[in-house]
């Protein structure tokens, strides 16, 4: 982008640079760049790479008694011959991901409908109460709704009650669970979702809508041809950036289990949480660490290369 | 953009969809709003209540005076005002930054610094390592502990650099012919066109910094030093697991008065931000 | 753009080689020194004073809002020694035990006991106080049954610091009086107790009440799963018993059986708590303060008071009563909270006696421990002692400073006499408890132990909501445990 005329200038001309030469001469051009990256830089290498080295003990015998002693992939056979862990790794994938699509299609939707508000003061209220639940702590809005869906006295119950079905007891049942674990999630995080959305919506150029007027086109072919692909890389890039952090599902799924569900609802860090509570052997939750993170480094790049496939460039 | 409400041939489908979405969503508030007054009801409550009333038997005000007359639950509160504002401050400066790097396609080297970026949000050494390094660099028990390990948020870069590509490159063009030097044109064209992205990412970081409480945890020894948040959450979830035998020196009134405190915040500072989710700010500056 | 796979590869290779050569360079951790044993040193030996003692706490010592300030000043001025005191937040409070032992910031007396107690222990992180103890006239006035609950092998690696207390049965004296009945003394009568509560016990004309409610089935205190229902359980336990001088899975025992089959019954004729499986103890308690129940197990002493207090806001004419143990049964006392001095600390015979000798000295120490610091926590006029307002709440009296009220461990003629509630609950428990003591050390139950506490959480949070027959029940816990509960039950009978 930053220095292509000068290029252009240079190439233009009838000899032919050296590329070793263009090289040198292009990181010259760019000295200030890199001068703006150092402190992002020195930031990666601080607080990233170098607790990074961390990550060796993923094959290492360590707890906080002892010097980490090597054992090569013992941590890991541990972890893939016990069954209730495979169980847990399907049950991460399946809430996490379902989660992240029908989060991603609500919010988007919503998005797009408060952007058909007019009166900006309604818009901003809208907006404003539907991001508030996102700033209830996970355990607090647990217990309101265990509160909701009581069997007992619940408002959902005694709404049943009144066309006479027998009260049931939401929260135990397997079938019940992972639909409301999802609607539960829905009502905290919809509002905080819209929020990119909405940013990208005011991207748009607003040429094109009058483009797509004097074409005839109506509301919802304006939405569908110029709205839509105008957020298409937005969301792109929220789903791939998202489908990194699947693997670290937690606290929602915390609050919200309870003995009866285990089957469906153990996903990989309640599980080490459990667990290790006792354990204090970093070793092996490093080891589990280590195994989410080539997870989702593994889903990243399928997601990247498939973006490259849809619209002809990675996210990144 | 702005259209009457008209019953005329031709608008009638477009006014019918126009009357149901605000029913719709007024009909999501309330679902939205159901219980946060349920908190806040169990807030003004001082007798103990159980179940889904909406109206408090005994109100009072008393949790609230509570919040803001004892010291432990009010300088808490100043602390993550503190951390919210230099945090955010330091994080998007860094994340603007990043993302204009990243956004320079024949930059030597540009896809190497991308990854080595992004590979951090995926990777990381875990506890042990991260402890070390912060008490190696003299950081245990200051509030850069806190700020600056989060100031650097891949996510946020990524999305940053993401909006920096919208920007018409014709409008670089333009400038470097101009002969604008690279942080010129980031101050006076990046980043005046890119309102909404910073509005929509500095709120991101301020809720994180607002909402934080592990590096407090983890890295801070002094408890005068720690934020609202890490009360609410002694406050809420020690109650649930009570050591046995341990009083709740609070009652649910005050949890409940707490959380909704640590709501106040978000909810005055989003509306501003809003107001840069606005139409057409980069097509004034290709028109010029 | 379309970058090929090859380069990208490559930068991911890139960046793992950078890490790693940084990883090179950090420091190795320092090689934890080897756990000294105690030395026999002679009884004449006077240990000298240490000038400060490295502390970490949990939130249940006296935290910096509540005064701990002056409680250190206090302390310095009896016994001329620095406390330094690190008091992670409550609920990470093990994970930064761990972190400062992994970074060597090793402080030279924590708070730590159950399962983490031992596990530090085994591995020579805790230093052995036994002697020390066995020639201490001071600590001989401690309760034997505390000393012998904690020991690990026979040995002393942590010291009690106060009673272990425990869940004891409360009732509603207003709904007993108003429909006539007698505080229940076996089974049969507290399950018609139980039917009463049942059905509108207050006679307010709407079924609106719980008869009893407890926080799950099957609680998190290992080696007193069943505290919170033990009125059910009664001579069952989920957790590993000791029977005939034999460790046996008391899932697999047949009065296991029979007690399944007590909490199925209660709970299909709906005289137990129909949310039980789902309550936290908050929630319990949220219940019992609102007046909705009528039945519930809870901490003896202090919670006494609590709840009743809390309870009369709502329904103004109600009352509490700690009934004796049914005929059945017996209440459970804990294991007691213990503090350690670590294998590292410099000086600790010096330690011992001037932080735990201090503590249990039924005089000044255990008042300082107990209630604080005199005109901080408790003004003395004309000799008569009494608590002042409470520095976080002052519509409140002041907390413990550590120690719980009634629980010392030592003769100690308190001069703040707490209310008589809490000491009458007491007294009610001490009557009918056994002490629970620590389970032998086993690596294979440290390591599987969370997983059966689980299986056994869901098998009976199953049978007693009636989704699957106790045979069935019983026969999958089995199948998924047997393997494992074998191993350990060889690692406990052949411990010492």
């Amino acid at each position: 982008m930053f220095a292509k005329t000068q290029r252009n200038n240079l190439t233009q001309g009838t000899a032919v640079v050296p590329k070793k030469k263009d090289l040198v001469r292009r990181i010259i051009q760019y000295k200030y760049f890199y001068l703006m990256f150092l402190p992002v830089f020195i930031f990666t290498i601080v607080f990233n790479y170098i607790p990074m080295a961390g990550i060796r003990f993923a094959f290492y015998k360590y707890n906080p008694f002892a010097p980490p002693k090597f054992i090569g992939w013992e941590n890991f056979k541990t972890l893939l011959v016990n069954p209730k862990f495979i169980a847990a790794f399907k049950n991460t994938i399946t809430l996490s991901i379902v989660n992240l699509v029908l989060g991603m299609l609500v919010s988007i939707i919503f998005a797009l409908l408060l952007n058909e508000l007019y009166n900006k003061y309604f818009k901003s209220f809208v907006q404003t109460v539907l991001y508030l639940p996102h700033f209830i702590s996970w355990v607090v809005t647990a217990s309101i709704f265990y509160l909701i869906l009581s069997p007992t006295d619940g408002f959902i119950n005694q709404i049943l009650g009144f066309f006479g079905i027998e009260p049931i007891y939401f929260m135990i049942e397997e079938k019940w669970w992972t639909p409301i674990y999802y609607f539960i999630n829905r009502w905290k995080e919809t509002g905080w979702g819209t929020i990119i959305y909405l940013a990208a919506l005011s991207g748009i150029n607003p040429e094109l809508y009058e483009a797509a007027v004097i074409d005839g086109a109506g509301r919802l072919k304006q939405t569908w041809y110029v709205t839509i692909p105008g957020i298409m890389s937005t969301i792109l890039v929220v789903f791939i950036l998202n489908l990194a952090k699947v693997m670290n599902i937690f606290e929602s799924v915390f609050v919200l289990q309870n003995p009866m569900v285990l089957n469906v609802s153990e996903v990989i860090r309640t599980y080490n949480y459990k667990v290790g509570l006792l354990q204090s052997d970093y070793g092996y939750s490093t080891a589990v660490g280590l195994f989410n993170s080539v997870i989702s480094m593994v889903l990243v790049i399928i997601a990247d290369k498939a973006s490259q496939k849809i619209k002809g460039s990675g996210i990144l | 953009m702005q259209e009457k409400l008209s019953f005329k041939k031709g608008y009638r489908g477009r006014t019918i969809f126009r009357i149901v979405n605000v029913v719709f969503l007024i009909f999501v508030m309330i679902l939205m709003i159901v219980p946060i007054l349920k908190i806040l009801s169990d807030s003004l409550d001082t007798a103990g209540t159980y179940g889904l009333n909406i109206i408090p038997k005994n109100p009072s005000f008393l949790a609230y005076k509570t919040i803001f007359t004892t010291t432990a639950l009010y300088r808490p509160f100043l602390i993550s005002i503190y951390t919210t504002v230099v945090g955010t401050a330091i994080a998007l400066l860094l994340t603007t930054f990043g993302a204009y790097v990243l956004i320079q396609k024949d930059m030597p080297g540009r896809k190497f610094f991308v990854w080595m970026i992004f590979f951090t949000m995926i990777f990381n050494g875990g506890l042990v390592p991260t402890y070390l390094l912060i008490r190696n660099i003299k950081l245990i028990n200051t509030l850069w502990a806190v700020i600056l390990p989060l100031a650097l948020n891949v996510y946020n870069m990524v999305l940053m650099k993401n909006f920096f590509e919208q920007i018409p490159e014709s409008l670089f063009e333009a400038a470097e012919i101009d002969g604008c030097s690279p942080m010129r044109i980031f101050w006076t064209i990046v980043l005046p066109l890119s309102k909404p992205a910073l509005a929509s990412i500095g709120l991101f970081f301020a809720v994180e910094y607002w909402n934080h409480f592990f590096n407090f945890v983890m890295y801070i020894t002094d408890t005068s030093k720690y934020n609202f948040q890490i009360k609410l959450r002694e406050l809420v979830l020690d109650s649930q697991n009570l050591a046995p035998g341990a009083e709740a020196i609070y009652g649910r009134t005050i949890q409940y008065a707490a959380v909704l405190v640590s709501m106040l915040p978000p909810m005055i500072v989003y509306p501003f931000c809003q107001k840069y989710f606005v139409q057409g700010v980069t097509m004034g500056a290709v028109k010029e | 753009m379309g970058k090929p796979l090859v380069k990208r590869t490559l930068s991911i290779f890139i960046a793992i080689v950078l890490a790693l050569s940084v990883a090179a360079c950090t420091k190795k951790a320092e090689q934890p020194a080897a756990p000294e044993k105690s030395e026999k040193s002679e009884a004449s030996k006077e240990p000298e004073k240490p000038a400060s003692i490295k502390l970490m706490v949990d939130g249940t010592f006296i935290t910096k809002e509540a005064g701990q300030d002056q409680f250190v000043a206090e302390y310095k001025k009896m016994t001329g020694v620095d406390l330094i005191i690190n008091q992670p937040a409550h609920n990470q409070y093990y994970e930064k035990v761990n972190l400062a032992f992994a970074s060597q910031d090793i402080p030279d007396v924590l708070i730590i006991s159950g399962t983490t107690m031992v596990n530090y222990a085994i591995n020579g992180a805790l230093y052995d106080m036994t002697d020390l103890v066995d020639k201490s006239p001071i600590m001989q006035k401690v309760g034997q049954k505390y000393k012998d609950a904690v020991k690990i092998n026979g040995r002393l690696y942590a010291f009690p610091t106060q009673a272990g207390n425990g869940p004891i049965t409360y009732m509603r004296k207003d709904w007993l009086e108003k429909n006539n009945l007698k505080v229940p003394t076996t089974y049969a009568e507290y399950l018609e107790v139980l039917k009463v509560f049942a059905n509108d016990p207050d006679q307010n004309g709407k079924q609106d009440t719980i008869a009893f409610t407890a926080p799950g089935l099957v609680s998190d205190d290992p080696t007193t799963l069943q505290n919170y229902m033990v009125d059910f359980y009664q001579d069952a336990s989920p957790d590993f018993i000791k029977k005939d001088g034999k460790w046996v899975d008391g899932m697999l025992e047949p009065e296991m059986k029979a007690a399944l089959e007590r909490m199925r019954e209660a709970y299909s004729l709906g005289l137990i708590d129909k949310e039980i499986v789902t309550n936290k103890t908050s929630t319990c308690r949220d219940k019992f303060n609102a007046g909705k129940v009528g039945v519930f197990t809870y901490w003896a002493g202090t919670w006494n008071m609590n709840l009743e207090n809390e309870l009369k806001k709502a329904v103004r004419d109600a009352s509490i009563v700690a009934i004796p143990a049914i005929k059945e049964t017996k209440y459970l006392e804990r294991v007691p909270a213990t503090m350690a001095i670590t294998s590292k600390a410099a000086n600790p015979e010096g330690i011992f006696k001037y932080f735990f000798e201090f503590m249990h000295d039924g005089d000044k120490g255990t008042l300082l421990f107990s209630h604080g610091v005199e005109g901080v926590h408790y003004k003395v006029t004309d000799g008569k002692y009494e608590k002042l307002p409470s520095l976080q709440d002052p519509k409140k009296p002041a907390n413990k400073a550590f120690i719980d009220n009634g629980l010392q461990i030592v003769p100690f003629n308190d001069p703040i006499t707490p209310d008589p509630r809490i000491t009458e609950s007491l007294k009610v428990f001490n009557a009918n408890s056994i002490v629970s003591t620590l389970l032998p050390v086993s690596e294979n139950y440290t390591k599987n132990s969370a997983d059966i506490l689980t299986a056994r959480k869901e098998t009976i949070s199953k049978i007693v909501l009636g989704q699957m027959t106790i045979e069935e029940g019983l026969a999958k816990y089995e199948k998924d445990t047997k393997a494992i509960t074998d191993l350990i039950l060889k690692d406990f009978n052949a411990a010492k």
